[in-house]
């Protein structure tokens, strides 16, 4: 008998270790800092989930290209991206309602995090600020518009329009020049009457920090994320406050409409927005907390867009706002700009 | 028969993906159409990218031909024993990535680079110029990638050339231009039209360097492809554009031998 029960139990031992290796959660991130993010979020999930992350990884076009393919069958459970390709990947029906309930921080994150695209489609983990870098010695920026004044010309670098500091550029510059609406019509025209006193449209902020500290760009538009690369150089780098203020956005997670892992990828949900989580991210100056909870030193918060304070005063471009309209700018840009 | 597997493998992994993409351009709803060409060609931006390339790949090509064939024949008169050096020096830069090697144009033709120091310091400009983000700048970042291959293709071509083919036209009363013209561009001209193509097609296709010394505001077609299938997620333009520089690849084949075979 008790050779029975042995054999029973060592058959339900099997079969769980069985099911627990097979349990996977397939994620979709940014590719950026992807050793820092496992040794601050991956690897402690895996240790208390009995779970295995599988991590795919890429620009958003891919990532969201790959979605929509498998939109039959999901491939990918849970993603982080950002809020207004969110929304594009919402209005596709791609995405599912999420239940709140079932992310126990879910209280403790800024109002701006909760909901951010109506629906509980998506629920913000991280902000980003942007303003302006610029040389103190040289140049003092005082407002968006100088980014195009005389004093600037041919040692200023904008973003291109087909990154995420693009568009923002054009909000706040539009906002500075008193220019109305969402087409930015006539501030890509002011941007394209002195395109060549800009020296490059940049795509990476990694690239920017180089022109700077190459002293060839002492100005330029660029998120709160790179602000690290600015702040070690030698050079008197500044952080610009425009008296437009400063903008800036969110990433958000999403779970893809019936990828059938939900309670685990809640589980991953739930673990990256806790205190715990967040602060160890934030210690590690990958990504700004959402969780108003979180604390960091000051050394750490100058690094990050932290504090309910700056995140409440950021000018915040809606999601809807930037996918309605990126088309036309992308089509004035071309035209009026890059020529 | 033996060759089979490697035609299977081939077809199945390279030019299937390959004429899958370039199909995307002959549809418009799923329908054959030419419409995605049209749309294509009537916007100014694609116009102008598309002479730009071609006006920079046959500038590199033709620089290089002219630098190529002095570099080639120095190299190919000296003496046996320093000729593997000087040869391995020309070798030496494909040996070293193209992102190294473009990377380092930017630290030369910055501000404060060697290039606007030495204008500065002459007295040809009271301030150093922008070069970087011009055409010029992805000129000299194509012709220092892809020289070599033109040098390569000309000295293996001068093996060819018999020895005292040269000194016999020089006694003869013939100058240097007619030496040139006459005897050694003849008689050199399949290391040309292979090395014309290969620099042509180079720069035609080359991304890294555009995309770093050009950047947005001197886009060339591999950088407007890379653009429209990373950022726009639009394989419909990605597949004219790589029918475009596929027909430009092989039109310069044509047109190279076309034109060795007209100084025959």
């Amino acid at each position: 008998m008790k050779y029975l029960i042995f054999a029973a139990i060592s058959a339900i031992l099997a079969v769980h270790t069985a099911v627990a290796a097979d349990k996977k959660l397939t994620i979709s991130v940014y590719s950026f800092a992807q050793d820092a993010y496992k040794e601050a979020l991956y690897d402690p999930f895996e240790a208390i989930c009995d779970c295995e992350l599988v991590i795919e990884t890429g620009n958003s076009v891919e990532r969201m290209a790959k979605i929509e393919a498998n939109a039959a069958k999901p491939v990918i459970d849970m993603a982080v991206i950002s809020s207004h390709d969110a929304l594009a990947l919402a209005r596709k029906g791609l995405l599912q309602n999420l239940d709140v309930s079932k992310l126990s921080s879910y209280n403790d994150l800024y109002e701006a995090a909760k909901n951010p695209l109506g629906e509980n489609w998506a629920v913000g983990y991280t902000f980003y600020a942007s303003s302006i870098v610029y040389r103190s010695d040289l140049i003092q920026i005082n407002s968006w518009k100088d980014l195009l004044s005389p004093e600037l010309a041919g040692r200023v670098a904008l973003p291109n329009i087909t990154g995420t500091q693009g568009p923002l550029t054009l909000f706040m510059l539009s906002k500075a020049l008193g220019h109305q609406g969402y087409g930015f019509e006539e501030t890509i025209d002011s941007i394209g009457a002195r395109a060549d006193d800009i020296v490059t449209f940049y795509v990476r902020s990694s690239q920017l920090a180089q022109l700077m500290n190459q002293e060839e760009v002492i100005a330029a538009p660029v998120g709160r994320f790179a602000w690290s690369s600015f702040a070690k150089s030698p050079l008197p780098f500044v952080w610009a406050n425009p008296q437009e203020g400063q903008t800036g956005g969110m990433n958000v997670m999403i779970m893809t409409k019936g990828n059938g892992n939900e309670e685990l990828a809640y589980q991953f949900m739930d673990y990256w927005l806790s205190v715990e989580s967040q602060t160890r991210i934030a210690n590690a100056k990958i990504d700004s907390p959402a969780n108003k909870k979180v604390q960091v030193s000051d050394e750490v918060a100058v690094s990050l867009t932290y504090g309910a304070e700056l995140i409440d005063s950021l000018n915040i471009i809606s999601p809807a706002d930037i996918i309605d309209n990126r088309e036309g700018w992308v089509e004035r840009w071309n035209t009026k700009v890059i020529k | 028969m033996l060759a089979l597997p490697a035609v299977l493998f081939t077809a199945t992994l390279f030019l299937l993906p390959v004429l899958v993409l370039l199909s995307e351009g002959f549809k418009v709803d799923e329908a054959w159409s030419l419409q995605g060409y049209a749309d294509f060609i009537s916007k100014p931006l694609n116009q102008t990218v598309f002479f730009r390339t071609l006006k920079l790949g046959f500038l590199v090509a033709g620089v290089s031909a002219v630098i190529g064939y002095a570099t080639a024949f120095s190299i190919f008169h000296l003496p046996s024993k320093h000729r593997g050096r000087i040869f391995g020096l020309v070798v030496l830069p494909l040996m070293i990535s193209p992102v190294a090697r473009t990377y380092a144009w930017i630290v030369i033709l910055g501000r404060t680079g060697i290039v606007n120091d030495a204008i500065v310091g002459l007295g040809l400009s009271d301030t150093p110029i922008r070069l970087l983000f011009t055409e010029t700048a992805v000129f000299l970042g194509l012709l220092q990638l892809f020289m070599p291959l033109m040098i390569i293709s000309l000295i293996s071509a001068m093996e060819n050339l018999p020895n005292d083919a040269v000194a016999a036209a020089r006694v003869l009363g013939a100058n240097w231009l007619q030496v040139f013209l006459k005897v050694i561009l003849p008689l050199t001209k399949e290391g040309l039209v292979i090395g014309g193509t290969l620099v042509f097609t180079g720069s035609l296709t080359a991304y890294i360097t555009p995309a770093i010394l050009g950047g947005a505001k001197v886009l060339m077609l591999e950088t407007l492809l890379y653009q429209r299938v990373n950022v726009a997620n639009d394989f419909v333009s990605a597949g004219i554009i790589a029918t475009i520089l596929i027909t430009m690849s092989f039109g310069s084949n044509l047109l190279f031998k076309r034109i060795a075979t007209a100084r025959k």
